[in-house]
């Protein structure tokens, strides 16, 4: 684990703040990312875990002030060092030389198209601003980086030409090309085979060690955070439902997602334990109830639950949760 | 990549040669040649010695032995109605069809791919809507209609250029841009629509998410992507102009090309030289397909060498 991290003392270089995406649908707008808050500080992992369709990828590339259309960024703040990313000419030069992201699916990532050495040589060229015989010098140093042997061949080669594991190796050397300070990792490991998933993440946690990058981790996959991540936030229907450190997250879960969640799946550090399901579906997002989006699953709900929406409150040194039924959680907007 | 195109083309000389076939079937045995370019008040006797002076008495097989070892040198039989052989009444006309075509096929790309570019990079603005207005006017006209209402304008009204015939470069504008337009826009749809798809994958998100524009990444990353679709696509259109557009066209603009003289030998009752063009042009057709596969392969190299 990180020791930085853990000292609070950090530089913030990230501060997202009430950042709310909505999609129009026929029955109206429905957000994919509710006021979301996250900071990042400087060598620092976090993780943010949630299930599918709870608005984590929506949130990854509306950080870079990219939304898909027909969305859109309806409110709050993505800041990078102070300077706004949502307006666009910030965006310009945020975007891969500050924050660069890997993404989901390593296999349609890379354009199918282009050979690595292409892809690589026009980051270099057009974002970095590299030429003549340095750009093959720093393609190849990336691709040592990432620990692709023999990188002269590898150059010439198309992505469909690579196997799973080394496309997303392609896939972080292009993100490290312009020297990031931050890498935003959506579910980076997903689809690959055990044994890969393993050595990307024992690849990304050495680069950010070695290069000082501090990473946001999105993944639905608890065993990644926990191997990963210095501090962890769950994200529930587009809300972040609890924030904590990751030791503190595992050993003593606050919010009854965060419980489901650990209780769903199997610990090797404790013996003899049950596995259990979260009861229920995940919302259907065009239905969202005016109070606590978990409501309807919830095992401790209680009718002042479906009034309005719990605010993440801070409950310790560190540690936030967003429920009514936590200690020094206020509960508010309730009829009485 | 050798002996891919070598497949390739012994599939296109069998395609040619089934083609062929076909017409020979059309002309010798659904119809006889001796009836059709006689008046209908010709008698049995008359009949009988037309097909005594085309051969037309002698076994089938004969004459399709004839008609395939003609082929192989391009001896395509004598037209009835110019006693002269077909084949060079045939390859007298094709230059001018040939610069039709590719005049048409260089209005069609150049309009297409930068309004289909457009139409994506402003996905659902006024320049979209503006590009599918456009398309859906020249898909909707008829060729023959665009083509008399630019003469009317560009020729008989402000008298910049011919009304018919073919002199020089500049009398081939407008019947390239008649048969140009309506292809232009199918694909114009058809490249905005690959783009707009294309910037939703995953590869065109990253590269967006590195810092390169919308416009640069629909150039150097999408279209591309879009490139082999778009190079088929031209194909079909090519296709379409051969086998109808040009004569249409053609016949609008008495432009001397392989249509209109199709269209005369019919209305001659020339069944050699109409079997002549239509073989000619077919195998423009086949050539097209040949040249497509092979820029397709060019554009993506993980378009099958089987």
């Amino acid at each position: 684990m990180s020791t930085t991290g853990d000292n609070g003392r950090t530089e913030r270089l990230l501060e997202v703040k009430d950042l709310t995406v909505g999609f129009p649908t026929r029955d109206g707008t429905v957000l994919g990312v509710d006021g979301l808050t996250l900071n990042v500080g400087s060598h620092e992992r976090l993780g943010v875990v949630g299930e599918s369709g709870s608005g984590k990828s929506v949130m990854g590339l509306a950080i870079l002030g990219m939304v898909l259309p027909p969305g859109r960024i309806m409110g709050g703040s993505v800041r990078w060092k102070g300077e706004d990313v949502l307006d666009e000419a910030v965006a310009n030069r945020v975007r891969g030389r500050e924050i660069a992201m890997i993404f989901q699916d390593p296999m349609v990532s890379l354009n199918p198209l282009k050979t690595v050495g292409a892809q690589l040589r026009e980051l270099l060229q057009r974002r970095v601003g590299l030429q003549g015989p340095a750009v093959r010098t720093r393609s190849l140093e990336l691709l040592d980086m990432v620990g692709i042997a023999n990188a002269p061949e590898r150059l010439k080669a198309y992505a469909y030409e690579l196997s799973g594991g080394m496309r997303q190796r392609v896939m972080i050397a292009t993100a490290l090309a312009c020297e990031p300070t931050l890498l935003i990792a959506d579910e980076p490991t997903t689809g690959l085979d055990v044994t890969i998933q393993d050595q990307i993440l024992t690849l990304l946690r050495n680069l950010s060690t070695e290069l000082g990058v501090s990473v946001l981790m999105i993944t639905h996959d608890l065993g990644v955070v926990a191997q990963f991540c210095d501090r962890v936030q769950v994200m529930y229907a587009g809300r972040i439902v609890e924030r904590a450190p990751i030791a503190e997250m595992f050993a003593d879960p606050q919010h009854p997602y965060s419980l489901g969640l650990l209780k769903s799946v199997p610990r090797v550090d404790q013996a003899e334990t049950e596995l259990t399901g979260i009861p229920g579906e995940p919302l259907d997002r065009a239905r969202f109830p005016p109070g606590c989006a978990f409501e309807p699953r919830c095992v401790e709900a209680q009718d002042t639950c479906q009034v309005t929406p719990p605010p993440l409150v801070r409950i310790a040194e560190r540690r936030w949760v967003a429920c009514y039924n936590r200690p020094g959680a206020e509960r508010t907007g309730s009829d009485s | 990549m050798l002996r891919w195109l070598a497949k390739r083309i012994i599939a296109a000389a069998l395609v040619v040669f089934v083609v062929t076939t076909l017409v020979f079937v059309v002309t010798h045995i659904f119809t006889d040649p001796a009836t059709v370019s006689l008046p209908l008040e010709a008698t049995e006797e008359h009949r009988a010695n037309r097909r005594a002076v085309l051969g037309l008495d002698r076994p089938l097989s004969v004459q399709y032995w004839d008609f395939v070892s003609g082929l192989v040198v391009g001896d395509l039989g004598e037209s009835f109605w110019q006693s002269q052989p077909a084949s060079k009444l045939v390859f007298q006309r094709l230059p001018a069809t040939l610069k039709l075509v590719g005049g048409a096929t260089v209005v069609t790309v150049l309009l297409a791919a930068p309004m289909g570019m457009l139409a994506a990079w402003w996905e659902r603005r006024f320049a979209d809507h503006a590009v599918l207005g456009f398309s859906m006017v020249s898909i909707s006209a008829p060729p023959f209609w665009i083509g008399y209402l630019l003469i009317i304008v560009f020729a008989v009204q402000l008298g910049w250029v011919p009304t018919f015939g073919s002199s020089g470069f500049v009398s081939l504008i407008l019947p390239s841009v008649a048969i140009g337009l309506a292809s232009a826009g199918r694909l114009a749809q058809m490249t905005r629509r690959g783009i707009v798809e294309e910037l939703r994958k995953p590869y065109a998100v990253t590269a967006m998410s590195r810092g390169f524009s919308r416009s640069y990444t629909i150039v150097h990353h999408t279209f591309r992507n879009v490139a082999s679709g778009f190079v088929t696509m031209t194909g079909w259109e090519l296709t379409r102009m051969f086998t109808g557009y040009t004569v249409v066209i053609e016949v609008v603009f008495a432009w001397p090309g392989v249509g209109r003289l199709a269209i005369h030998a019919i209305e001659n009752r020339d069944l050699v030289l109409v079997q002549a063009a239509v073989v000619v042009l077919a195998t423009l057709v086949v050539v097209t397909n040949l040249l497509v596969d092979v820029a397709r392969r060019l554009i993506d190299p993980r378009v099958d060498l089987a």
